[in-house]
């Protein structure tokens, strides 16, 4: 109980004295006095934290070899340990030969500076090639969106440290820092093509990356500016009325709370609904709860498939733009997309 | 749920990376056994180690496992996860079964401290339908209605009074006679 409490304390000193009195279900009464010193102590001078490789127990080679089989991958020995240098590593190694009088080996192509903008291009291609299969209807600027909240260094880091490559990592800082993380992963997608080939690393992508945005709400990656006027230019694309707005219900009008919804009708047909503070905002909701509905977003309609396996040599063509959008260029595009992947 | 539970911090059962969405990782990364080659306290994890340490090792590549031998220590097990933590257990007088099955959890485990559960599940979308608002389920009548309306001032289920009742119960008696009248009608006619 006290070890989950305070778990960074000596342990062993915590179980030792808790257990001790056990039968009369009581502590020393040094005890409690105890505690609080360790405590002090360590808000004063906390224990240094050392790199893993510092430890007794530490077999890089028995760590790269259950890196790969944990992910389920094959990798190449020589490219991943390549995958998992950083420049940073190997000047301090230079500076470090240099200081003592050793001749410096040229240690060109050892670390893997190169390999990171390749990787980079492979999980970009793949990326937008998923995100274009399982949206069609979604416009690029919100495809873009997407895409640049799962390449981006906070996702990437975060798969990164979770797959257990930052102990790994090779570099001078530590505790690792987020760029190298990002640039690793980066390197480690490029060192996985080279060793089993572009269709592993497509599916390695869709399990650990394009998986990141399971559970969370697309709409809040992609800010549409102006949804009124977004929602009309793609009525008149249609060539049918632009939407009316009609007030649907409100409550607790003239109060500091007060509430409005708002109908948007083409037709007399609900195209979207929305609340807010005054008209305008609930307009505005409305208008943006119409767009989701069109673009095959809405809570309801979003169920993102994970468990495609598509062809990642096929050259995917951008989605429609929010200015070009209208519902019979999207049928022929989506039509398009699946004679290509048959 | 015993007093313990309430020093215990508490929280929702999460997935470390979604992991199960994609594909399954296991999150032990690695174990360190430190036991001692000589005490009584150590005899089953040296069994497990003679015996069952090969097995566990090909079946799970993906946990590197360390032996420390430290003389005249209990057993402990130290084992660490993908989201960082370590885990910190202590295998005094364990047999060689207990070892096999308390390794098997430490390897099933998902690596985030021990916390009190407050549900057994978690969602981010726990509304398919939609948030509740004061204007769900409402009749769009109610937008043009000008208050106070007769119909709106009752309440919305009225049990039947006795004298709706009796009132149907004879209305109902009447129907009857009168269809009576018209059959017996009916047939006077038929006889003429």
């Amino acid at each position: 109980m006290l070890l989950i409490v305070l778990p960074n304390l000596q342990e062993e000193v915590v179980a030792l004295y808790s257990c001790s009195r056990k039968k009369y279900r009581e502590y020393h009464r040094f005890f409690s006095p105890l505690l609080k010193q360790l405590k002090r102590r360590q808000i004063i001078a906390p224990p240094p934290i050392n790199h893993r490789n510092t430890y007794l127990e530490w077999n890089y080679e028995a760590e790269l070899y259950s890196f790969g089989k944990r992910l389920g991958e094959e990798f190449d020995n020589e490219l991943l340990r390549q995958a998992l240098m950083q420049r940073s590593y190997l000047k301090k190694l230079e500076e470090e030969q240099k200081r003592v009088g050793i001749e410096v080996s040229s240690n060109e192509n050892v670390d893997n500076v190169c390999m990171i903008p390749k990787g980079e291009e492979i999980l970009q291609n793949f990326t937008l090639l998923y995100l274009r299969h399982i949206l069609p209807r979604f416009p690029e600027e919100g495809i873009q969106s997407i895409k640049d909240h799962l390449m981006s260094e906070e996702t990437l880091s975060h798969v990164c440290f979770h797959i257990g490559a930052s102990e790994l990592i090779l570099c001078e800082d530590f505790p690792v820092e987020k760029s190298t993380l990002n640039s690793t992963m980066k390197a480690l997608i490029f060192a996985l093509h080279e060793s089993s080939g572009l269709e592993r690393t497509s599916v390695f992508i869709r399990d650990f990356i394009l998986t990141q945005i399971a559970e969370l709400d697309i709409n809040d990656l992609w800010n549409i500016e102006n949804p009124i006027e977004t929602l009309n230019t793609i009525c008149r694309n249609e060539d049918v009325d632009l939407p009316e707005p009609r007030i649907v219900g409100d409550s607790g009008v003239n109060t500091i709370l007060a509430l409005y919804r708002v109908g948007l009708y083409i037709n007399k047909k609900l195209i979207g609904l929305g609340s807010g503070e005054s008209i305008k905002i609930a307009h505005e909701m409305a208008a943006s709860d119409a767009l989701r509905r069109l673009f095959g977003t809405a809570e309801h309609q979003l169920n993102i498939p994970f468990n495609l396996v598509l062809n990642p040599k096929i050259k995917s063509e951008p989605n429609l733009g929010v200015k070009d959008w209208c519902e019979k260029r999207v049928q022929e595009r989506i039509k398009q997309t699946l004679s290509l992947n048959e | 749920m015993s007093n313990k539970c309430l020093l215990i911090p508490s929280g929702f059962p999460r997935l470390p990376l979604k992991n199960g969405i994609g594909r399954v990782v296991c999150q032990l990364k690695r174990i360190t056994i430190k036991f001692c080659k000589s005490s009584g306290s150590s005899q089953g994890v040296r069994n497990f180690i003679e015996l069952d340490l090969l097995d566990f090792t090909n079946n799970n590549p993906e946990v590197v496992i360390y032996l420390k031998p430290r003389r005249h220590h209990s057993p402990v097990v130290i084992s660490e996860y993908l989201n960082g933590e370590r885990h910190y257990m202590n295998f005094h007088n364990f047999t060689r079964d207990n070892t096999n099955k308390w390794l098997n959890f430490l390897r099933t485990r998902v690596g985030i401290k021990t916390i009190r559960f407050r549900k057994l599940q978690h969602t981010e979308l726990p509304s398919i339908q939609g948030v509740w608002s004061p204007f769900t389920n409402k009749s769009p009548e109610l937008n043009i209605t000008s208050f106070p309306n007769e119909k709106f001032l009752q309440p919305k289920h009225l049990p039947e009074s006795a004298t709706e009742r009796l009132r149907k119960m004879f209305e109902r008696q009447k129907l009857k006679e009168s269809e009576e009248m018209k059959m017996n009608n009916k047939s006077i006619e038929v006889q003429q």
